[in-house]
């Protein structure tokens, strides 16, 4: 055994290297290695802790173990994958006091509550320079760069404008506004401007705020009476950026306060950099002399990007997973979600997930199959009424005949279809559909159902119609 | 004379291990991956019929959460206020979302805004997928970003495993042709299963009767007359 032990732990190292961290401390972490049930010390026993632990661990990960088992021991090892018994499941992350579960039913609930311990990193921690403070203070997202931002027409100007802005904080366009609608990149855009901002000069105090975050300092600032720390903060800073400021909407405090923000800064030459889902002068329930201020500098656009630009966006992320994006596959996904890039990395995410749990290469089939969870029309609750309308109709009969008492083939068949239909995508027993096939009994649903299914095993057009009805069904 | 029972159920809290995978292995995978705190946060968008077992996933992994020693808090959208809790490396799950109200609208939408520096996860569930969810904008394309899956409907041989292994855990057996005529004359979606394997329960108590075909049917016979 104590050679497993040796192996184990150089299973783990390896494992530790190879796997994204979240799949190593999901499903190699938990594992617990012992000598294996037959007692003749040879092989290796894991004892995983669910049953769905051990068939994900058979899955995905054993063969690698057995792998890295044989180049150790110069011969296959016998791997064993058992479960815990029921209530020994160990976790060993887990510190001695679990965290409390918070299901709160009521809104007080909501309230934010003191956080637990976490689980702290077993590094001993880097002391904090000045600049990494000062860098995390502004509230930057470092992934968000000049770099990783791809251009087009859609946000060529703006990319331009930023870029200026940043070379040149407080002098060039000032205040710089930026609109478009949503997920087209705004807040990509003004954290790279800040982003450059600071690698070029680290002693800048940059701060990105949320408006809904700038109404909450203000909120605070009320309850604890600190105006006077909060004018001071805002004044001192050298860059502010100010997100989705249509969130001041009918704000009259937060919109007093900012505008007071607004003139101190630009006159002492600080860059002001804002965003908005629309043009200034269309943001609802701002006053005018925040608007007329907007207009001091330079508003430029942000448009949707067009297919072209989705799909460089798309291998763009995609390269950051270190994934090589076939253009069929960007084109799919591109093509089926338009409106703008937040989406469209969702959809990225799905069809790459996907294909990681799978094991699969990211094909063109795999995306499309990765993509059924997001593309698919609204869930609607299917009536029996809405299948018997859409078979009737696709088999050119009348919706009357699904009630009737005819059996000829050409009426009768339909009516299975139907009823197997009903079967697989409602949840309604099986008497309520023979009840809505003209007061039927439930043996001949149950009869229509296994027909179908033995039909449509050799009848490729009957499998096909099968096909094409759930589709249409679905939506 | 009918016996009275004591309401001592075994109490079967949700946990992810005792959720039927069937074909919806790759969420449950997902979700046992978000268990960790991460550097940077996966969100997850789950969605589906009502019964599909949304609400049942979204416990779980807040009680994994909690037992992992992550601190973890599950919300009804309906009971969402202005504010939503916030810690670092919170585990925040909210169900329905299509019921959020406007300003919980917002206090999510700053949720996810703030996710990535306070390492917060944060799994939702809707009714439909995110392209139809009817929200504001900037919080439905937030939704969207999330790594989405639709919690597929069991098939009858699923069913059929789940009512076995919930009438193992209140110590019954159920005959293989009792369970058919369940799925055969009531309603197969699995709130509705496993109500009636609860009301079977309490009617064999009660009569000190075994679990047979002609007690089911009386119990299905007074659902239908309640």
């Amino acid at each position: 055994m104590p050679q497993c032990a040796a192996f184990w732990t150089h299973c783990l190292s390896c494992l530790e290297q190879e796997l994204p961290s979240q799949q190593y401390k999901t499903w190699i972490v938990p594992l617990r290695a012992e000598e294996p049930s037959g007692g003749d010390g040879a092989g290796l026993r894991l004892v995983a802790p669910s049953n769905f632990h051990r068939q994900w661990l058979r899955d995905r990960y054993l063969r690698r173990i057995e792998e890295l088992g044989e180049e150790y021991f110069g011969a296959p090892l016998a791997i064993e994958v058992g479960l815990a018994p029921a209530g020994g499941v160990r976790r060993p992350s887990a510190p001695p006091s679990a965290a409390p579960v918070s299901t709160a039913t009521q809104s007080t609930a909501a309230a934010p509550q003191p956080a637990p311990p976490m689980p702290r990193p077993a590094m001993p921690e880097a002391p904090v320079s000045a600049e990494t403070a000062n860098y995390d203070k502004s509230r930057l997202n470092p992934d968000f760069t000049f770099d990783t931002l791809v251009t087009g027409r859609a946000n060529d100007l703006a990319r331009a404008a930023a870029l200026q802005v940043a070379q040149n904080p407080g002098v060039s366009y000032n205040p710089l506004f930026i609109y478009g609608g949503v997920g087209l990149g705004k807040t990509h855009l003004i954290h790279a401007l800040g982003n450059y901002v600071f690698k070029h000069d680290p002693r800048k105090v940059i701060r990105y705020v949320h408006a809904e975050d700038y109404y909450a300092d203000v909120v605070r600032a009320y309850q604890q009476k600190s105006f006077d720390v909060f004018k001071r903060y805002y004044r001192s800073l050298d860059v502010l950026i100010i997100d989705d400021i249509q969130f001041f909407n009918n704000k009259n405090r937060t919109q007093e306060e900012f505008f007071h923000a607004f003139n101190a800064l630009t006159e002492a030459k600080k860059q002001i950099i804002i965003t908005s889902d629309t043009y200034p002068k269309d943001v609802q329930g701002l006053e005018d002399r925040l608007i007329s201020r907007f207009d001091w500098g330079l508003t430029v656009q942000i448009e949707p990007p067009e297919l072209e630009m989705r799909v460089a966006i798309l291998k763009k992320k995609a390269e950051v997973e270190r994934i090589a994006l076939d253009d069929d596959v960007a084109f799919l996904i591109a093509k089926n979600l338009r409106s703008n890039v937040r989406e469209l990395e969702g959809a990225l995410k799905k069809v790459l997930a996907f294909a990681r749990f799978h094991g699969k290469e990211v094909t063109l089939e795999v995306a499309k199959e990765a993509l059924k969870d997001l593309l698919n029309a609204h869930n609607r609750q299917l009536t029996v009424e809405f299948i018997q309308k859409t078979v009737a109709d696709y088999y050119k009969i009348k919706v009357a005949d699904m009630h009737s008492k005819k059996r000829t083939r050409v009426i009768a068949r339909p009516r299975q279809v139907a009823m197997f239909l009903a079967k697989d995508l409602t949840p309604m027993s099986l008497p309520a559909i023979g009840e809505a096939f003209g007061g039927r009994d439930h043996t001949t649903v149950l009869h229509a159902c296994r027909t179908i299914a033995e039909l449509r095993l050799g009848d490729t057009q009957l499998n096909h119609d099968l096909h094409v009805l759930t589709q249409v069904l679905r939506g | 004379m009918k016996q009275l029972t004591l309401d001592l159920r075994a109490d079967a809290p949700p946990v992810l291990e005792n959720f039927v995978a069937a074909a919806n292995a790759d969420l449950l995978a997902a979700l046992y991956e978000a268990v960790p705190v991460a550097d940077v946060p996966q969100h997850i968008f789950l969605w589906g019929d009502a019964g599909s077992g949304r609400s049942h996933l979204l416990r779980s992994i807040v009680t994994a959460a909690a037992q992992a020693g992550r601190p973890a808090c599950y919300l009804q959208a309906a009971d969402v206020g202005e504010t939503l809790p916030e810690a670092p490396g919170l585990l925040l799950a909210i169900d329905d979302v299509e019921a959020l109200g406007p300003g919980a609208q917002i206090a999510l939408f700053r949720a996810f805004n703030g996710a990535r520096a306070q390492r917060m996860t944060l799994i939702t569930s809707g009714c439909a997928a995110p392209l139809h969810l009817h929200l504001r904008e900037d919080l439905r394309t937030r939704i969207g970003q999330s790594l989405i899956f639709e919690v597929k409907a069991l098939t009858d041989t699923d069913r059929e495993a789940i009512l076995a292994a919930q009438a193992a855990t209140r110590g019954l057996r159920l005959e293989p042709e009792i369970v058919q005529y369940l799925l055969r004359h009531g309603r197969r979606d699995l709130t509705s299963l496993l109500r009636t394997l609860d009301a079977l329960d309490a009617a064999s108590l009660e009569r000190k009767r075994a679990i047979t075909l002609p007690l089911l049917r009386e119990v299905l016979q007074r659902d239908l007359s309640c």
